[in-house]
């Protein structure tokens, strides 16, 4: 009886472990092709097969896409960051084949590529190819932003964002448009309702929380753990330009809103001032950029862009903002070479400077440059006649890409916050008389220049 | 191995010993063997314990990861889902069609998807398509058939109607006066029984299936001349087949599939949708070497003529050089029917909300389509804007792709444009001749991203303004003196009859003669001397060489011009200053070439051909080649006509402007 019993008892444990062997294996496959790398690598922590899993499914993928003709490029933050390391010994020898796999292998959950709308045609036959190679894939199309701005077009939705999913990784394909101004833009991503939330963990993409802009990449081929593959010339500075590419789009449908209420100034005179404000800010543009010097569109101009996607006609001038730490020497010098003379330089680099350039017909560039304290920014202001200095507060921004007049510029990310500081709750309410003295709702009086400073602090030419 | 053979040869009893041989070792070491299985069983349960603890893990981990993942992508704009009709699996659809002098109308299911009431228009016999399988419209035309040649066109519709497809006609009003005996057999062939015995303002409604069965008709005949007949209405029930039975069945392909969601929605577009050969909807024509224009979008402005802008497209795609990632089309209102067409081509369209009306609305489309295409292609320095009652020619990209580089270089131009005014089959002789002209042709042309943005654009007519947007992009404030390049021989062909300025007459008068070239690659010959002195030069040395007609003939005459062919010859007309057209006008009028405005000239000056000759027309003394004139000749001057005539020709000018 005992015999029995034991003999029993062992085969029926047997046939469970078996059972649950079975169920393991059936585990463990349903695991590799329905979830998500993620998932399994973090429970099961990193191990060779899954590396050897990121650095095939790369390889179908760039298979797939040279098959159909597509070029990509790679942005991927984490293996960028890994081939900048070695980039020098990368580039120079781009066909050595690499002993072991050290960047397409390293752990992540998703790599990302980049192509360029204009270089593909939307095609179906890709994604057939993808299934049967066993790709699972995701598209994320939206209102095309080209035409955001125009009154009632209604395109066609574009694609932003492609997912590709095979096994446990993922292919995140940013689709990157190009846009007036000359710079490339990659829209946002959004799931509309009915889409699988669950097909990978977006919160891990590196791009897609928000638009980004970037510059045209001179682009690179190398060969990376056996791959040949295209990347940003300089990985570093990609890095770096990803770092601060939130793009905000203009506000299209309450500037719109904003025309209903007060029409356009349609006559000649604001055509033609438009126009000379358009050719400044993209002067005034070119010369800092080539400086290097980080700029943004402040007081009437940001204004105009914010309220009504375009300058605002009866403003005199194009304003522009500037950190003091960004100040350099040459801007002047720069100016001046690119045909707009210094008109008056008002305050020092130490405390409220302030320069401004004369542009064509009596449109006035002004160039502030802001101050950071712990709390706020402000930039100031000089009354020639007088010496009187004035202080302007904002709260604390960062900057942001966004598109005016066909130019990529930066605005502060904060908006509102900056317009209201600037000019109060009723900004949404055109003034045509502006004292710069007295109107901002966020001047301070901040004293009077030391008579024997004014030489210096308030040059008028 | 070998002892656990089966051996046949050895007997039961020994292998019985056997067993009980091991059995009885392995009772000597029981505390070994209760170790065993002890350990077995421990094992056993912890790897049943860790295996469940890790299906809990995984599964949790997963949950969690999956809770968190999406939150910040979700797209902030619910999207407020179209409440879908159930799709009704009825198989028998409620058509009921009334005909009556004033009124029409047709209800599917209680649906009004035919009504005209409106007074003095939708006379004639009005036709519904519907599809078999789902009952939508799939078509929807009136053909006045009271008026001449209507009967043919409906015929030609009726023809492209593929077969199974259900055909509604009921009449407005009167529809039988020009209807002949073909048209009437064709609807007899349909199942009509009343059909050949229609006659003048009788009332007739008729449901049938093309090919196949009969679903009702009525009919009320007129009692006599100065009457109508009684209103008809006829209520009946159609029997909807499977969607299978609808369809054709061609070979699974990205086309086909494109072909077959266009085919099931619209009818009326003949062999594209016929199920045994049916016509391509790709071309592939050559491509063009060197092809400077291959990235420069092309926008198409079209309306709702779907028909045309199907003819318009297929010609534009089968032009070498044809780059279709470039095309846009850009529909002036939520019309369907265009858009199915676009994407029957694969193409990309684009729709806008009509914004005011008339020729202010065309002009605001053109607007939203000129700055749209350079939104969506930021690096384009040029588009080409085409209309979607243009044939394309074979050769169009060919003629750009050889004189775009002008335009970039020549500050003084305007546009070029595929379009002569004056060049019709009886004034156009040469394919690889370009002229610079004055006048804006439009009708296919290039635009400069330049002069758009910083030009026209800022100033575009406004909403409220009611201007054509080729008569304001005409006048001296925005032209500023500059010209448009055109060829000899057009490479477009206008052949719109319905339009917002347009109608049969008018269409036949100044647009059916007009020569369209057909000859593929031909190699433009004067383009260097297009640039602005070059031009002069090219001008003075043809005066120079032509010869002098007989100013004492009638230049009207056909005789004015000798039997010869390949020869230059000019001729003076009186043009007292730079806006004196009055001779000019009157011989364009015996010429019959474009009268209606001044077109086609430059510094005074007028090129065409006449009997194969080259034909020049100097105004003396208001253009610079007036002192290319012999002493001897006087300028021929043409009396203008009375003044009446004058009248009447101003709203045509007016009419002719835009199409």
């Amino acid at each position: 009886m005992q015999k029995i019993n034991k003999n029993a008892v062992l085969a029926l444990l047997s046939l469970t472990s078996l059972v649950f062997l079975l169920f393991q294996l059936y585990y463990y496959k349903f695991y590799l092709s329905q979830k998500n790398g993620a998932v399994f690598s973090k429970v099961r922590g990193s191990q060779s097969g899954q590396d050897s899993t990121r650095w095939h499914v790369v390889r179908k993928f760039l298979g797939l896409l040279s098959s159909h003709n597509i070029p990509v490029y790679l942005i991927d933050p984490l293996i960028l960051g890994l081939v900048d390391k070695d980039f020098e010994q990368i580039r120079s020898s781009p066909d050595s084949p690499s002993p072991e796999c050290r960047y397409f292998c390293a752990p992540r959950d998703f790599t990302t590529f980049a192509l360029l709308d204009k270089t593909w045609k939307h095609e179906v036959g890709l994604f057939r190819t993808a299934e049967k190679m066993g790709f699972q894939w995701l598209k994320i199309i939206n209102k095309d932003p080209r035409l955001d701005g125009m009154d009632d077009l209604s395109g066609i939705e574009i694609p932003l964002h492609y997912i590709f999913k095979l096994a446990s990784h993922a292919i995140h394909l940013v689709v990157f448009y190009e846009r007036s101004g000359n710079y490339l833009w990659h829209g946002p991503l959004r799931l509309k309702q009915h889409m699988d939330r669950k097909f990978v963990p977006f919160r891990k993409l590196h791009f897609g929380r928000y638009p980004g802009a970037y510059e045209k990449p001179e682009l690179l081929l190398v060969s990376i753990d056996d791959l040949k593959v295209q990347i940003p010339k300089n990985p570093s500075s990609f890095l770096e330009e990803m770092s601060h590419s939130r793009f905000l789009e203009c506000r299209y449908r309450e500037a719109r809103a904003f025309f209903q209420l007060y029409p356009d100034d349609a006559s000649l005179d604001a055509v033609e001032f438009r126009k000379k404000a358009k050719s400044l800010l993209h002067l005034a543009a070119l010369t800092l950029n080539n400086l290097g010097v980080k700029f943004w569109l402040s007081s009437g101009t940001c204004l105009g862009w914010y309220r009504q996607c375009n300058v605002i006609p009866h403003s005199k001038d194009v304003d522009l903002g500037v950190f003091i730490r960004d100040y350099k020497a040459d801007i002047i010098p720069a100016f001046q070479k690119a045909g707009l003379p210094l008109k008056h330089k008002f305050g020092k680099v130490e405390d409220s400077l302030e320069l401004s350039f004369q542009g064509e017909d009596d449109v006035k560039l002004d160039i502030f440059f802001f101050y950071e304290e712990d709390d706020h920014i402000w930039n100031g202001g000089t009354q020639a006649k007088s010496g009187k200095k004035f202080k302007y507060l904002f709260p604390k921004f960062t900057l942001c890409w966004t598109e005016f007049v066909e130019l990529k510029v930066h605005v502060p990310c904060e908006t509102l916050q900056y317009v209201e500081a600037n000019y109060g709750p009723d900004w949404k309410v055109p003034v045509k008389t502006w004292d710069w003295k007295s109107s901002p709702s966020n001047v301070q009086y901040n004293g009077v220049w030391p008579v024997d400073e004014w030489d210096d602090v308030i040059q008028i030419y | 191995m070998d002892e656990w053979k089966p051996n046949p040869a050895i007997k039961p009893h020994k292998k019985r010993s056997w067993y009980l041989a091991w059995k009885y070792k392995l009772m000597n070491q029981r505390a070994l063997r209760k170790l065993c299985q002890t350990g077995a069983v421990l094992f056993l349960l912890v790897t049943v314990i860790v295996n469940i603890k890790l299906i809990l893990d995984t599964r949790r981990a997963a949950y969690e990861e999956e809770e968190e993942s999406a939150q910040d992508y979700d797209d902030e704009m619910l999207n407020v889902e179209v409440p879908r009709h159930p799709v009704s699996n009825k198989k028998v659809l409620d058509v009921e069609v009334y005909s009556s002098r004033s009124k029409v109308y047709v209800a599917v299911d209680g649906t009004t998807v035919l009504e005209d009431e409106a007074r003095e228009q939708g006379r004639g016999i009005h036709v519904i398509v519907l599809n078999q399988a789902t009952g939508h419209v799939m078509a929807k035309r009136v053909f006045d058939t009271y008026s001449p040649h209507e009967d043919e066109a409906m015929v030609l519709f009726l023809n492209m109607v593929a077969r199974g497809r259900i055909l509604i006609f009921t009449i407005k009003d009167e529809g039988s006066f020009h209807l002949k005996d073909t048209a009437k057999n064709v609807l007899k062939s349909l199942g009509s029984q009343v059909a050949p015995f229609l006659s003048w303002r009788d009332m007739w409604t008729f449901v049938g299936k093309k090919g196949g069965e009969v679903y009702g008709e009525k009919h009320a005949k007129s009692p006599a001349l100065s009457t109508w007949g009684d209103p008809v209405l006829l209520k009946t029930e159609v029997h909807l087949t499977s969607v299978e039975d609808a369809e054709c069945h061609w070979p699974d392909t990205e086309l086909n599939r494109r072909r077959k969601r266009f085919c099931s929605k619209v009818e009326g577009y003949g062999s594209v949708c016929s199920c045994k050969d049916p016509t391509p909807i790709e071309f592939n024509p050559d491509p063009l070497k060197d092809n400077e224009v291959f990235d420069v979008p092309v926008a198409v402005i079209a309306g709702n003529r779907p028909n045309y802008l199907y003819r318009m497209l297929r010609s534009l795609l089968s032009a070498q050089g044809v780059n279709p990632q470039m095309i846009t089309v850009f529909i002036d209102g939520y019309y369907e029917e265009p858009m199915d067409v676009v994407e029957l081509f694969g193409l990309s369209g684009i729709q806008h909300t009509p914004i005011s009306i008339k020729n202010a609305r065309v002009s605001q489309h053109y607007k939203a389509s000129l700055t749209a295409t350079f939104n969506l292609f930021p690096d384009a320095k040029f588009a080409v804007v085409l209309e979607e009652d243009l044939d394309i020619s074979v050769d169009f990209f060919s003629f750009l792709s050889q004189s775009i580089h002008l335009l970039e270089e020549d500050e003084s131009l305007y546009c070029i444009s595929a379009w002569n005014d004056q060049g019709y089959e009886h004034t156009a002789e040469d394919p690889s001749l370009l002229y610079r002209v004055e006048t804006m042709p439009g009708l296919g042309w290039v635009l400069r991203k330049s002069l758009y943005k910083d030009e026209l654009e800022p100033k575009w007519p406004t909403p409220e303004k009611l201007w054509d947007w080729d008569m304001w992009m005409r006048m001296p404030e925005q032209r500023k003196g500059r010209e448009c390049i055109i060829p000899d021989i057009s490479r477009s062909y206008h052949f719109g009859i319905v339009g917002l300025n347009m109608n049969g007459y008018f269409h036949e008068a100044y647009f059916k003669k007009h020569k369209f070239n057909t000859v593929p690659n031909v190699q433009l010959k004067n383009v260097e001397s297009l640039r602005k002195d070059a031009y002069e030069t090219e001008i003075h040395r043809l005066l120079g060489e032509a010869e002098v007609l007989d100013h004492s003939k009638n230049p009207c005459e056909d005789s004015f011009v000798p039997d010869t062919e390949g020869r230059v010859y000019v001729m003076f007309i009186r043009m007292e200053q730079e806006a004196d057209f009055t001779t000019w006008t009157q011989l364009a009028k015996c010429l019959h070439i474009w009268d209606l405005d001044v077109r086609g000239n430059h510094k005074g000056l007028w090129r065409l051909f006449r009997k194969k000759n080259h034909f020049l027309v100097v105004g003396v003394p208001a253009s610079p080649y007036s002192s290319k004139k012999p002493t001897s000749v006087t300028p021929i001057y043409m009396e203008p006509p009375a003044k009446e005539e004058g009248a009447v020709a101003v709203p045509a000018v007016a009419a002719a402007e835009q199409t």
